[in-house]
């Protein structure tokens, strides 16, 4: 009863809050589970997630490596093969190119070249996107480039309840996941259920249930498109929107039932417009049975074809805002495209 | 890519225009924003510039052709650009005067898949294989004409229409919308005016009681029917007698009663069907002389509010005040779809083309072989009454002081008495 009691209590706390409490619970159940990171432990990490953990279970557990991503994330990867499960945070996602061999050509291939005898089960910490001022090499979003490959998952909670489902889901998969935290987020509060829980991987959901048109968002762009949902329902259009959580693996499923009931679909995100989320999910769409009950041409809107900039004005332009989400979602459903 | 040169919509309720000249030929250079071709409508004539630098190809519209808003009629290839062997649909829509006036019968529109060349959005498309309609007969609303599912099949159930047919009435499936209220004795089958629905008969229905057993037919583009192209009166008519078959199948024979253009199509199915109608009643009918009032008829299909359609209405009425703001409320929401407003403009060019009453029915009178009755408002602004005097035949013709174009609404008790005593002539010529 007081398990029951405790598994399904409420409470509200941030989204840094959220993860820091799932860090917490693994390290606690399980002693292969180790933090990795520049300045994670003595300073708390660059945006504070780490906080006090170094304090809780030593420098040992919670390491802070040198400034070397590549050198960083290769112990981890190495420490994941040979039987540990760390938790490597990028102090920015941008640093994580100079880790490019480590994930994508080691922790995503050895499972598939050494015939299925190894596993990877490392987790990467994504600190990402724009708004913060930190200009064009601290504020991208690039999930899309690992949504490319083979042998990742890639994760973007939107949610400090999911934040923490996640990493619990991520640490229990064995192997790599990439778990993209927008910087905004963090200090985001919301109703997260204590204990250990997992969010599924691979699962969107339906946050608001609509049937003029669907729009697809995650991470930061899942609140824009809600607030969008809320001013539209003034004007009579009643936005289904869709919290994607997973790009890879992706829920076609969720998105494919959204688009057969609406006929309209836009698709938001925050990385680069081309070549990006919005144009697998397009395609996807279009390559499906769905194809048929689409009414209108499908909008994506992504982030604009430049380097994020740090003038502030042309910073926020840069990137799909709330004014700019319902532009074009009241043109999609007044059929005016 | 080549840009695609496009009949513009120059006017709000334009769905076709004329090309009045080219000022460009074949293979000439043009600059962004020059002068391609000037398009004449009902009200304008304005210039039609380039929307890119390149070179013309593929003019496929002439100098006087009619053509439908939203059109290729030309494409501009910027330099270097091959000008293949690019598909482009035929332009140029048919003389609705010439349809009009076609004695024999056209080909039966013929469902196919023949819809390669329209601009249709995948939704639009599977809809239109599902109901058999070919794309060529349905009016797109979207963006350059764009046709859009509920262009094909509209949209009963959104969540604020009315859904379900009212008490007393079930709905028969089939292409137009038939619905049936059960009774005693022979039906009457109603077929309402050009812009109006099933719905207006309410008040006739009233007066004449639960007993009377009713069929009510949905016109092509009006109503809950769905929003076809209609090409010429005789199309129409066709369509409506297959509905008539369709409703009628269970009874030997059946009343038929018919207001303004539904009086034209009642008229057609008891010269089609003569031994299938037991009786023909006409209100204010159209086919009975060229004049019509057609400013009333376009501002009633352009209006999007009840501010814009109230003046209009009133001219339906002997006097203004016939018309109440809750009618004009209700008689908006039935025209809310700007889709059904978009097919009703196409069909008042085919059938009124110029503002006239481009078909005649007159011989079909004189054929005509059965008890028949005319009921006609000494105040209709919309159709003159002195039409009925143009009729050569045997029928009881009450003419109603201080009534306009809807007697049916403006005194349905009258009209209901009249219609009593003419059931009864109809079942004692038996």
């Amino acid at each position: 009863m007081n398990a029951m009691t405790q598994d399904t209590a409420v409470r509200t706390m941030s989204y840094a809050e959220a993860i820091r409490e799932a860090m917490a619970l693994a390290m606690e159940a399980d002693p292969t589970v180790i933090l990795m990171g520049e300045d994670i432990g003595v300073y708390g990490g660059a945006f504070q997630v780490t906080l006090d953990l170094v304090d809780r279970f030593g420098p040992d557990r919670v390491m802070d490596t040198p400034i070397s991503e590549l050198g960083g994330a290769g112990v981890a990867v190495g420490a994941a093969l040979t039987g540990l499960k760390p938790i490597f945070e990028f102090q920015f996602s941008d640093f994580a190119m100079l880790a490019m061999e480590q994930i994508v050509n080691q922790a995503a291939k050895l499972r598939y070249m050494l015939g299925g005898e190894a596993s990877v089960p490392v987790v990467f910490r994504m600190p990402s996107g724009s708004g913060t001022g930190a200009a064009a090499q601290h504020s991208q979003s690039i999930e899309a480039w690992f949504g490319h490959v083979p042998g990742l998952k890639v994760l973007q909670p939107s949610t400090p309840e999911d934040a923490k489902g996640m990493l619990l889901a991520a640490l229990a998969d064995p192997d790599p996941v990439m778990i993209f935290e927008h910087k905004l987020l963090y200090k985001t509060k919301g109703h997260v259920p204590a204990g250990h829980y997992l969010t599924p991987i691979g699962k969107a959901v339906v946050r608001r249930a609509g049937t003029s048109l669907t729009i697809v968002a995650g991470s930061i762009m899942l609140h824009r498109a809600l607030e969008v949902a809320d001013r539209l329902s003034a004007d009579g259009v009643d936005a289904e929107v869709i919290d994607l959580r997973s790009i890879r693996p992706i829920d076609r499923d969720t998105i494919l039932t959204s688009v057969r009931k609406t006929g309209r679909l836009m698709v938001v995100y925050e990385g680069v417009k081309a070549f990006g989320v919005g144009a697998e999910i397009s395609a996807m769409v279009a390559e499906s049975d769905a194809f048929d009950f689409l009414d209108a041409p499908i909008i994506r809107l992504g982030a604009a074809d430049a380097p994020v900039p740090y003038n502030p004005d042309l910073e926020r332009a840069s990137v799909p805002q709330v004014d700019t989400i319902i532009a074009a979602a009241r043109r999609l459903a007044r059929r005016e495209v | 890519m080549p840009v695609e040169v496009i009949l513009p919509k120059v006017d709000m309720d334009m769905s076709h225009g004329t090309i009045a000249v080219w000022h460009v030929a074949e293979g000439d250079q043009v600059a962004k924003g020059a002068a391609l071709f000037d398009i004449e409508t009902d009200k304008a004539a304005m210039e039609v510039e380039s929307p890119a630098a390149g070179r013309v190809h593929g003019i496929t519209a002439n100098p006087g052709d009619r053509v439908a808003v939203g059109t290729v009629v030309a494409m501009i290839y910027a330099e270097g650009e091959a000008d293949g062997d690019i598909f482009l649909p035929p332009v140029v829509a048919p003389d609705p005067v010439i349809v009009a006036q076609r004695k024999e019968p056209e080909p039966a529109a013929v469902a196919t898949a023949v819809s390669v060349g329209h601009r249709a959005t995948p939704a639009a498309r599977a809809a239109a294989r599902e109901a058999g309609i070919d794309l060529a007969d349905v009016v797109g609303t979207g963006p350059l004409g764009r046709i859009q599912r509920d262009d094909v099949t509209p949209p009963h159930q959104s969540g604020t229409q009315p859904v379900a047919a009212p008490a007393g009435w079930t709905v028969q499936p089939g292409p137009l919308h038939i619905s049936h209220r059960k009774g005693t004795g022979t039906p009457l089958v109603l077929l309402h005016g050009f812009t109006a629905d099933s719905q207006s008969w309410a008040p006739l229905e009233k007066a004449l009681g639960p007993d009377q057993p009713l069929i009510r037919i949905d016109l092509p583009g009006h109503g809950r029917s769905p929003h076809r192209r209609v090409h010429s009166f005789s199309e129409l008519s066709r369509m409506v007698v297959d509905a008539f078959d369709e409703a009628t199948v269970s009874y030997d024979s059946v009343h038929l009663l018919g207001h303004s253009l539904g009086g034209a199509l009642a008229l057609a199915i008891a010269d089609i069907r003569p031994r299938r109608a037991a009786s023909l009643a006409l209100i204010a009918p159209a086919g009975f002389g060229p004049e019509l009032d057609a400013v009333a008829l376009s501002g009633i299909i352009r209006a999007t509010r009840v501010e814009s359609l109230m003046p209009w209405l009133r001219r339906l009425t002997a006097t203004p005040e016939g018309i109440s703001d809750a009618y004009a409320r209700v008689a908006m929401t039935g025209r809310s779809d700007p889709a059904l407003r978009a097919v009703q403009a196409s069909m008042a060019d085919i059938l009124f083309p110029d503002g006239v009453q481009a078909f005649d029915l007159r011989p079909a009178m004189t054929r005509l072989n059965l008890p028949a009755s005319l009921i006609w408002g000494r105040q209709d602004h919309i159709i003159p009454w002195r039409h009925a005097l143009a009729v050569e035949c045997d029928i009881a013709i009450s003419l109603l002081a201080g009534v306009g174009h809807i007697p049916q609404i403006e005194c349905p008790d009258r009209v209901a008495r009249i219609l009593s005593r003419h059931f009864a002539t109809a079942a004692l010529s038996r």
